[in-house]
């Protein structure tokens, strides 16, 4: 009787301190738990764009040369006059100092980049640019272009040297497209999406095994009222057996309108007077 | 995933933004669509005939009345409260004012209007966008007045098909086995019904016990079990006619049958000597074919849409489990590997995923996983619940479930369930009398 | 070396099954102490037991989706069957039921398979197969309506029943 109460209450202490060792264990799990992403991504001000995550920009770097090459090759001399028109540009002054840095580097803030006073110059808020992405082509640039050839290009009336104007061009053809990108920043995009989210009724008859995404072409005006909307695989809606497409499409044109007007940005509306919406419904459906 | 999903939209989001700013929307709300139903616009001598006809007041009301229901049954439309309406049902044949019904918060409006031609019942109905403010659909039915109710079935089914992507299921009816009496004594008999439980008539008296009844893919025939003249046997039931047949000559109890998909062959069990295998039989040559064959219990067998393969429960590897084979019988598999017994397999109509009943812990789960086995989902749980029978279009179960009605767990009821696949929409089905059994029919107008 | 980590597994082993069934044993105790009636979870009891004649009780129970007879089924079976050499015109239906807690068609294949356990059994003592006739009720027919394990028990049973 007694043995086995002594056996008992043993085996249950070791019981209760086993339990109690593995509770820390249980308590710090919750702390283990990565770091989520789009923290780090939002920090990121109003305006600049978002550093890359590192393997993404390895291989942005790789598509960008790849362009780039395209780029350089067909760029026509009007291409030139356009970009400068259309946005920043960076001093050659500025130039040396990029072309220093490390391709390595944290993007660096509006130190590199500057605004040229030429009469060109149309945008007072050109959008800062992430210049690691810059500096990348500049790189490639050397290699891959023949100065003369573009220095030929370029329009005679401009003071600055032809090497200067060459490498400006290659800024610029790189900013344009940054400008692009830049598109909305994250928080804006944020906004626009939990807005649209909020919208859009998902048809849940779906079927999810098939393709669910339908994209969408808007023209907006300035206080994000839509003006236009496209459906840019029209011709999917009239296949027969993606009936669900037309389903799904419609879905989608009744969110944009529900949502009138949109949560655009409160600048910038050349950026984002057409706007392009992707919508998915495979993660809802499938997942 | 989140993560992914942002890498996956850095690298692709300044390349394809050479033209244009995208934005990847990838969420919404599964929140029902707001829809106004506005009762069918009658005139006055119609509604008079109508009267006469069918002893129905407002027969347009009526109608809008199933759909409604219908539509919120499904719990993918949020029908909105009539006294909201701003403009009359009398205008049927012209544009809404789509202000009106956008102030409401209406995002799609059906109206429509009834007559009487030619002693028969037509209904004109249109389905609007009111958002895009343009009509989506406009259709006309004529039939016998008696149809009043499958007309408003008809429509419930081709709004929901216009604006979810699939096929309805409210123009159905569900056969199932009323029960009455003590539980050592149960009377059963077969019963159907419609879908939303009006229309019930019982098929069989309640002098044996009856069981699992099927219906065949024209829902025009029902497989079940009966245990006429204590001996349990399978039998065939055509609903028209009333005439049931037995099916097979077994020396011994056949049970748990099913029809093929195409609704040639009656696919079941045969038990014999403490052993259950599975046949067929071929309806129209009689032949019966052996498909399993081993000393444990091989039992509800279902086949696929297409009929390749066939799921069936077995407890060869000790307990219940699921398997899938061939429908010859050949490379079986046991795709059940959680915690728990399964049962009652059944496969999808869509193809794509089992139905089952899971037993875990004293709880029984209605579930459903994909046809290896994988992402299995319990949508509900309850401490008795079991058979689920799919909607035609695969979206909905019903099956049922016995509660207890006195906290002693002295009494019981049992009562028809549906549930969809979300697993949120949850409702009883209500039955004159206490129900189990539960299958669903094909659509009966396509 | 290695004879050292066998010895150590073992002894962990041996600890781990101590350990849980210390608790194991302990709740089984308090159930079986309320039931009574129930030896693991097969009933023992007499409450729904009938006599086919005297000393001959007409049913054998079985455990949860079990359907091996225990040494008290084989009494009662052999039991039977001295009794059915006795009155060798009678035949007997072998009624098969289960539980409730089970699927229904299951439950009918379970009720088939605990009847012919029976059968089996009968047979074995030389009563001739076709004085018997299996029929199973799965879990339509429970003696006893109440949803508790003792309950379940009563219901998981084979029933001879005189056929003429």
């Amino acid at each position: 009787m007694n043995r086995s109460l002594i056996i008992s209450s043993v085996l249950h202490l070791s019981l209760i301190f086993i339990t109690a060792m593995s509770l820390p264990f249980l308590a710090k799990k919750p702390l283990d738990i990565p770091p989520i992403v789009s923290v780090e991504l939002i920090q990121i001000a109003e305006k600049t764009n978002i550093p890359f995550a590192p393997k993404a920009k390895k291989t942005i770097e790789e598509v960008k040369e790849k362009e780039k090459k395209l780029v350089s090759e067909q760029a026509p001399p009007k291409k030139v006059e356009k970009t400068k028109t259309k946005t920043v540009v960076t001093p050659d002054q500025n130039n040396k100092k990029i072309e220093n840095q490390k391709p390595d580097a944290i993007p660096l803030p509006e130190k590199t980049i500057k605004k040229i006073k030429t009469k060109e110059e149309k945008k007072q808020n050109p959008d800062k640019i992430d210049t690691k992405v810059k500096q990348v082509s500049e790189f490639e640039k050397k290699d891959l272009i023949d100065e003369l050839e573009i220095a030929a290009l370029i329009d005679k009336k401009k003071k600055d040297s032809a090497k200067v104007v060459k490498k400006n061009n290659d800024v610029t053809q790189d900013q344009d497209r940054s400008v692009e990108n830049t598109g909305l920043t994250l928080s804006e995009e944020d906004a626009l999406k939990a807005q649209i989210f909020g919208c859009w009724s998902v048809p849940l008859g779906l079927p999810y095994n098939e393709d669910l995404l339908v994209r969408i072409k808007l023209k907006l005006k300035p206080d994000g009222s839509v003006i236009k909307t496209e459906i840019l695989d029209h011709a999917r809606m009239n296949k027969p057996g993606q009936g669900f497409y037309k389903v799904l499409a419609e879905s989608a044109l009744r969110a944009l309108k529900l949502c009138q007007p949109l949560r655009v940005p409160s600048t910038g509306y050349e950026r984002w007077k057409e706007l392009q919406f992707n919508f998915d419904a495979k993660e809802m459906l499938g997942g | 995933m989140i993560r992914k999903f942002i890498i996956l939209l850095l690298i692709v989001f300044p390349f394809k933004a050479f033209a244009l700013i995208e934005v990847d929307i990838t969420r919404g709300n599964l929140n029902p669509l707001p829809i106004a139903v506005s009762p069918l616009a009658i005139d006055e001598k119609s509604k008079k005939n109508f009267e006469n006809i069918l002893q129905i007041e407002d027969i347009g009301y009526e109608i809008s009345n199933i759909v409604e229901n219908n539509l919120k049954t499904s719990g993918l439309f949020n029908p909105l409260n009539k006294d909201a309406f701003l403009q009359a049902p009398d205008i049927a044949n012209l544009k809404p004012r789509f202000e009106d019904w956008n102030l409401i918060k209406a995002q799609a409006l059906i109206t429509g209007k009834v007559n009487l031609v030619d002693e028969k019942l037509r209904v004109e109905f249109r389905l609007w966008d009111v958002l895009a403010a343009k009509e989506m659909m406009a259709l006309a039915f004529t039939t016998v007045p008696n149809n009043w109710r499958r007309v408003g079935h008809i429509i419930s089914d081709k709004v929901y098909e216009r604006l979810t992507g699939e096929k309805g299921y409210f123009d159905t009816r569900i056969i199932y086995v009323a029960e009455e009496g003590p539980k050592t004594q149960r009377i059963k008999k077969l019963a159907i019904m419609d879908q939303d439980g009006f229309n019930n008539k019982f098929l069989t008296l309640g002098n044996e016990l009856v069981l699992t009844p099927r219906f065949n893919p024209t829902s025009q025939m029902v497989t079940y079990l009966s245990y006429f003249k204590n001996m349990p046997r399978v039998y065939l039931l055509d609903i028209e006619t009333g005439t049931q047949e037995v099916v097979g000559d077994f020396p011994g109890m056949t049970f748990a049958p099913r029809f093929s998909p195409d609704g040639k062959k009656i696919i079941m069990s045969f038990a014999k000597d403490g052993k259950s295998d599975i046949f067929t039989m071929d309806l129209e040559n009689r032949i019966v074919e052996r498909i399993t064959n081993h000393p444990s219990i091989d039992t509800s067998p279902s086949y696929s849409p297409d009929g390749k393969y066939i799921t069936f429960n077995s407890d060869r590897s000790g307990y219940q489990q699921i398997y899938i084979m061939n429908s010859d019988g050949t490379d079986i598999k046991r795709i059940s590997f959680g915690n728990g017994l399964y049962g009652t397999p059944v496969w999808s109509p869509r193809g794509d995923l089992i139905a089952f009943t899971k037993l875990h812990k004293g709880k029984f789960y209605i579930g459903v996983m994909r046809t290896d086995g994988s992402g299995e989902r319990l949508l509900t749980e309850n401490y008795y619940q079991e058979a689920p029978s799919w909607s035609p279009n695969g979206r909905v179960l019903i099956f049922y479930r016995e509660t207890k009605t006195n906290a002693k767990g002295e009494g019981f009821s049992a009562k028809l369930w549906s549930i969809d696949l979300t697993g949120y929409n949850e409702r009883k089905i209500k039955t004159p009398t206490d129900a189990s059994d539960p299958s669903w029919s094909s659509l009966l107008s396509n | 070396m290695r004879l050292n980590k066998i010895f150590k597994n073992t002894l962990l082993i041996l600890t781990a099954c101590l350990v849980l069934s210390a608790c194991a044993t302990k709740q089984q105790e308090v159930s079986t102490e309320i039931k009574g009636q129930m030896q693991g979870d097969v009933y023992t009891g007499t409450d729904t037991v009938k006599y086919l004649a005297d000393g001959v009780p007409d049913r054998v129970f079985f455990a949860t989706n079990e359907s091996i007879l225990t040494t008290a089924s084989r009494e009662t079976l052999r039991a039977q069957a001295a009794w059915l050499r006795q009155n060798s015109s009678i035949n007997v239906v072998l009624e098969g039921h289960a539980d409730e807690r089970g699927t229904r068609e299951y439950n009918l294949a379970l009720g088939e398979r605990r009847a012919n356990a029976a059968k089996d059994y009968l047979m074995t003592y030389g009563i001739s197969s076709d004085r018997i006739t299996v029929l199973s009720y799965g879990k339509e027919r429970p003696v006893d309506s109440g949803s508790n394990p003792l309950a379940w028990s009563k219901n998981r049973r084979s029933v001879t029943v005189k056929a003429n």
